[in-house]
């Protein structure tokens, strides 16, 4: 795709049709209509299977952030054995930067339960979860709604279509923890503990919650679900980057002048976003630095951006990440010592505090970068920082020590003299 | 004092544990109905919903103690939770923060004499396009904060009056 | 058979078995600290990171393939791997920190993680000596830290129940405590509490951490964030000696350690044994050894006008020889006792059959619900089995009060009836009562005869428990009459090898006066002019197993050699045999 198409892009996840959060505008709109065809079109739909193929086909890359294709992960459900099988849908969106998947929530919930139904249909799941950030209150008792909504209408619960599909679908808040964004994490939750992520293997596919064969999958990915059903595979496939297909929620936020949650398709030029999309830099500012895809993303300087689009494939170029294509944009005024540490204290803050590189190294780092912040780093304390990025990086259980050590090695590495500009200029003092 | 759930309550809590193949996962929501309830969860309430659920108390303390939202002492009959986090970091949070701390005479993780207000800094909620922003007790969010839209969130807390819902508009719609 | 190559070596293995555990068991060592084998693998420490790979396969021929120089190839893992979770397969290949650099500096880089917070405070903690984290700081750790903000600060000295100190700065978050109480003793009383480096493990607020098993907790914590209530600032562990012994305050017959310094037994910790306590006792257990070392019975004592006096060992010998040839023989009664061991019991059998008397009979000592069918038993005491394997005749508490009103002369051994509530002081009016006992009580001091005898600190026996497994003691402190340096069966300890007159055992004052039972008897025999030498334990037990069918082939070899024996499998086997 030419990277101008974005502008006569239509949302088709949040399109603009009024109240279409209400089961009755959403099935007006067609709503359901995948979930019926799924179930009982059998010429098209024989069997579980072709589900899974055409959304593996689709290639609708994990919207949480890792980027995975859905179809292939739902493919790694062992064969149905006649016990329960669960689906649990992450919408503990709690990377800061990222706050897309609360406006599915919010302007078409319907999108996202239908295709968790389909999921669930394709997986022979008999219940799905939502797990929700306990934060977001009012987009739980939305959900509740939704859900409620949808299962006075029969689309969940006994022979769904009058087909022999049934499933149960049920809200779960959370109650303050980042780390319950992490899949595993989140099971563990779910199973009402403290949200230590698992070791893996075994993966959830083949012992999830309670162990049983359990899928994960992202809010925003379970929405495109339903448009891939409704709209074929190859339609999915032709929005956006050829690597990264499909419509994407950009979270924009930071200094522009239009921050908010954009649907587009995926691989919209990064200063086309800033400059087209959110308005701008704010107060004429100039761009000084950019975090793509939510805090564990590496941030890229204003001078890196040329021709970038946000894909996988164009951001790793620069030595960066889609994540969770929540974007903070930083002008020329911002202190990046003062944004680093503040993005080290959240990932101190939201250490689970099972794995030792995790637990003692985010607090570490955290107090390094307090210590500098506030003008008694010296020089060698950024190379300790650096050598503390190797440490934890790839040695703890799950992800967060990854995400906190990056943005460290790389918000130094991209922007090493404002670093040194704040520390002593000696060890030694100077009077 | 004597913490004991209402019917209500039990009802509610009786219902959740249809969801679930177990009585642990009941552990989250059923501190949230007693949080809800007691406007706490200190230790009597971890007990009460360790008996009520028949679970050990060390695992209701345990979970109870590991997510933020649950609240291990009394609080503010208002808990203010500033967010601070990278993007409200950017556009201000702090000067929000501050400026909260000044207007009611209190520091972060502190409650003012009269009970009526706590202010905390927390971390990311979610809300990152609408920075700055708070949290009401866990409950309501109100965004694009200015010292003015503070000074009138206190006055009309002080009057017991929470905002509404603020809807915000997906950016490129024009139908609404 | 499977292989798995580590550090260039090839080893065979079977079945499912776990990279870490497989690694100790030939003799090898990676650092770690969550990894218990008795417990699930939350992997949580990472200390035991090693290098994994696999020999990669061509899919068609199944053949290992190779590079040029004929190397077979493999496939490493992309990150280093917790050896502790991972299983093993057909053609992993492995490099701990003893062949690998990377292996090694990530080992290091986690110790420095893990003492940033840790107050090292070794020189005042009681685990010092005999901690994992201070080990393996010293093997595989930095030289120093590069820690220089400030350390988290969390609760100090809280005592978490009446038995367990927690000290929160010390915990490493290993976790082994609270899986104990939800894996082990399922008691489910610890939790983690709070998050990330806030993180340390506590009872929930207001509750008592008073778990029958709550100090296995203190053995697992690999720091010294739990420490024992009793133990705590009594004796560096070096200054001590460690006995191997058997639990006598139950029927399971746990395999214990007694810790022992200047004569005195300072502490109980389980010792593992897989077919009887794994890993762990009761906390019970571990209190018995204060029996050990107070209100013991020094020197015999007789009555003289009423009143109890120290006597000597001659007139103790005199006096009991006296008691037995004036009393008619009918009106003797031996009562033995499952609380005391195999030999002691076998020792009183013998001096009966050779006096002619009557053979002993005993009473169990049994508190009905006392048993959790772990370790705790309802069986009190540690022999039961062993004395009906000696051919003795159980009787009822109430038969002992008919039997003991018909006698004149009865002897007891290291059980108290009256102490029991079974016999009252009315009971034993008018009757000439000898005792064998190691501690004073009510029943010695009713007695006109006591006679102190060994504890199962002092010396070598055997106890047949409650599943029939004959396991034996050995001696840890001295008495009046035996030599820690004469004695082979007594274990030496660290300054007993290296360290100077001046810092060990340095006083005579905790040496008990007091004879085995096999040694008095022999004596007692030797005054009745009656040939019969009771040597010591083991050559006790070589008698019994000479004699006694039901403990044919046992010996102290064989019961070193395989941790204690199962006589009812012995039983088998010689039936099978035969």
């Amino acid at each position: 795709m030419s990277t101008e198409n974005w502008k006569t892009y239509e949302p088709v996840l949040i399109p603009d049709i009024k109240n279409l959060h209400t089961i009755e505008v959403y099935e007006k709109n067609g709503g359901y209509n995948a979930l019926k065809s799924v179930l009982t079109d059998k010429k098209k739909w024989p069997d579980q299977k072709s589900v899974i193929n055409e959304v593996k086909e689709a290639n609708i890359r994990g919207r949480g952030g890792a980027g995975f294709n859905a179809g292939l992960k739902w493919s790694f459900m062992p064969p149905a054995d006649g016990g329960p099988r669960y689906l649990a849908c992450n919408g503990d969106e709690s990377e800061p930067g990222t706050f897309k998947d609360r406006k599915i929530f919010e302007y078409n919930p319907h999108a996202f339960i239908e295709g968790a139904l389909i999921a669930a249909y394709a997986m022979e799941i008999t219940t799905i979860y939502v797990y929700i950030r306990g934060e977001y209150r009012a987009y739980i008792q939305m959900m509740e709604k939704a859900i409620e909504d949808a299962y006075r209408k029969g689309f969940i619960g006994k022979k769904i279509f009058g087909s022999p599909f049934s499933v149960d679908f049920y809200v779960h808040s959370g109650a303050g923890a980042y780390i319950c964004g992490e899949e595993t994490s989140m099971l563990e939750s779910l199973e009402g503990k403290r949200g230590y992520p698992r070791v893996k293997p075994p993966f959830p596919a083949q012992k999830g919650l309670w162990g049983r064969p359990t899928t994960i999958n992202n809010i925003e990915t379970l929405a495109h679900v339903t448009s891939v059903i409704n709209r074929g595979a190859e339609w999915f496939k032709n929005v956006g980057a050829a690597t990264h297909p499909g419509p994407i929620l950009y979270g924009i936020s930071g200094h522009v002048n239009k921050p908010g949650v954009y649907e587009l398709p995926s691989g919209v030029p990064v200063l086309d976003l800033i400059h087209d999309v959110a308005g701008g830099m704010r107060n004429g500012k100039k761009l000084k630095a950019v975090i793509p895809g939510g805090s564990s993303t590496p941030v890229l300087r204003a001078d890196q951006l040329d021709g970038i689009t946000m894909d996988a494939d164009s951001l790793r170029t620069v030595g960066s990440m889609l994540g969770t294509a929540g974007m903070v944009v930083m002008d020329e005024d911002t202190d990046m010592v003062d944004v680093l540490w503040r993005i080290a204290h959240f990932y101190h803050h939201e250490s689970c505090g099972q794995c030792t590189p995790c637990r003692e190294g985010t607090g570490w780092l955290e107090k390094i970068l307090l210590k500098i912040k506030n003008g008694q780093g010296e020089i060698r304390d950024l190379d300790l920082l650096l050598d503390l990025t190797t440490q934890m990086e790839g040695r703890t259980i799950c992800a967060l020590a990854d995400a906190a050590a990056w943005p460290v090695r790389f918000t130094i590495n991209r922007f090493r003299d404002e670093f040194e500009a704040r520390c002593k200029k000696s060890v030694h003092a100077l009077v | 004092m004597d913490y004991k759930f209402t019917k209500e309550d039990l009802q509610e809590i009786e219902n959740l544990k249809s969801r679930y193949p177990e009585i642990k996962p009941v552990t989250l929501p059923a501190l949230w109905i007693a949080q809800r309830r007691f406007g706490h969860v200190e230790p009597e309430v971890q007990k009460l919903v360790a008996d009520t659920l028949g679970l050990p108390e060390a695992h209701v303390h345990g979970v109870a103690s590991f997510y933020t939202q649950y609240y291990k002492e009394k609080k503010g009959k208002y808990v203010l939770d500033v967010c601070t986090c990278l993007s409200c970091q950017l556009c201000g949070g702090y000067d929000i923060l501050h400026y909260l701390e000044e207007k009611l005479g209190i520091k972060k993780g502190e409650t003012t004499k009269d009970g009526v207000f706590t202010l905390n800094e927390v971390e990311c909620l979610g809300a990152c396009g609408y920075a700055p922003m708070l949290q009401i007790t866990n409950d309501t969010y109100v965004n694009h904060l200015t010292k003015e839209k503070v000074d009138t969130l206190i006055e009309s807390l002080k009057e017991d009056k929470v905002p509404e819902y603020e809807k915000i508009e997906m950016p490129l719609r024009k139908n609404n | 058979m499977p292989e798995v190559i580590i550090d260039g070596h090839k080893y065979e293995f079977e079945g499912e078995q776990r990279l870490l555990q497989f690694i100790q068991d030939q003799g090898k060592e990676v650092p770690f600290f969550c990894y218990h084998p008795s417990m699930t693998a939350p992997a949580n420490c990472r200390q035991c990171m090693v290098k994994v790979g696999q020999y990669v396969r061509d899919r068609e021929s199944g053949e290992y393939e190779a590079d040029e120089n004929g190397e077979k190839v493999v496939r490493w893992f992309p990150k280093l791997q917790t050896s502790c979770n991972l299983m093993m397969s057909d053609g992993m290949v492995v490099h701990t920190q003893e062949t690998d650099e990377l292996v090694k500096r990530a080992q290091k880089d986690n110790l420095e993680l893990i003492l940033i917070n840790h107050p090292l405070d070794c020189p005042i903690c009681d685990q010092a000596g005999e901690c994992p984290l201070q080990i393996q700081t010293y093997k595989y750790g930095p030289e120093g830290s590069r820690f220089e903000v400030k350390k988290v600060h969390k609760p100090k000295r809280v005592q978490l129940g009446p038995r367990v100190v927690l000290d929160a700065e010390r915990c490493i978050n290993c976790t082994r405590c609270t899986r104990f109480t939800e894996e082990i003793s399922k008691t489910n009383q610890l939790t983690i509490t709070s998050r990330g480096d806030k993180n340390y493990p506590t009872a929930a607020p207001g509750t008592v951490f008073d778990d029958p098993y709550s100090l296995n907790t203190v053995d697992l914590c690999p720091v010294g964030a739990l420490t024992s209530a009793d133990f705590r600032f009594r004796a560096r562990v070096w200054e001590m000696n460690q006995t191997p012994s058997i639990d006598i305050t139950s029927g399971k017959g746990c395999n214990i350690d007694l810790w022992t310094r200047d004569n005195l037994i300072l502490r109980i910790t389980p010792r593992y044994n897989g077919d009887v306590n794994d890993h762990w006792m009761p906390d019970e257990g571990r209190e018995a050894y204060k029996l050990f070392n107070e209100n013991r019975i020094s020197r015999p004592q007789q009555k003289l006008d009423n009143e109890q006096i120290l006597s000597s060992w001659n007139n103790a010998i005199a006096t009991f020889s006296e008691l037995i040839e004036i009393t008619d023989k009918k009106d003797i009664l031996i009562v033995a006792s499952p609380h005391a061991s195999v030999e002691e019991n076998y020792a009183l059998s013998k001096y009966a059959n050779l006096m002619g008397l009557m053979q002993p009979v005993f009473v169990a000592h049994i508190e009905k619900g006392k048993g959790d069918n772990f370790l705790l038993t309802d069986d009190l005491a540690p022999n039961t089995n062993g004395c009906k394997l000696l051919g003795f005749k159980e009787i009822s508490s109430k038969s002992l009060k008919t039997q003991v009103s018909k006698a004149q002369l009865v002897i007891f051994i290291q059980d108290h009836f009256i102490d029991r509530g079974i016999l009252s002081t009315e009971d034993i009016e008018n009757k000439k009562i000898v005792i064998f006992s190691s501690n004073h009580s009510e029943t010695t001091r009713s007695a006109d005869l006591v006679i102190p005898v060994t504890c199962v600190a002092e010396h070598a026996a055997s106890y047949v428990n409650t599943d029939m497994r004959i396991q034996r003691s050995f001696p840890a402190k001295e008495t009046k009459y035996s030599n820690r340096r004469l004695n082979l069966e007594m274990s030496e300890g660290r300054l007993d090898r290296h360290g100077t007159h001046f810092d060990n055992w340095v006083t005579e004052d905790n040496k008990i006066d007091c004879l085995p039972v096999w040694t008095f008897i022999t004596e007692v025999a030797a005054f009745s002019g009656i040939d019969l030498t009771l040597e010591d334990g083991r050559s006790v037990m070589e008698e019994i197993a000479g004699s006694l069918p039901a403990f044919s082939g046992v010996s102290y070899e064989e019961m070193d050699e395989r941790n204690g024996m199962n006589l009812s499998a012995e039983k088998e086997k010689s039936k099978t045999d035969s």
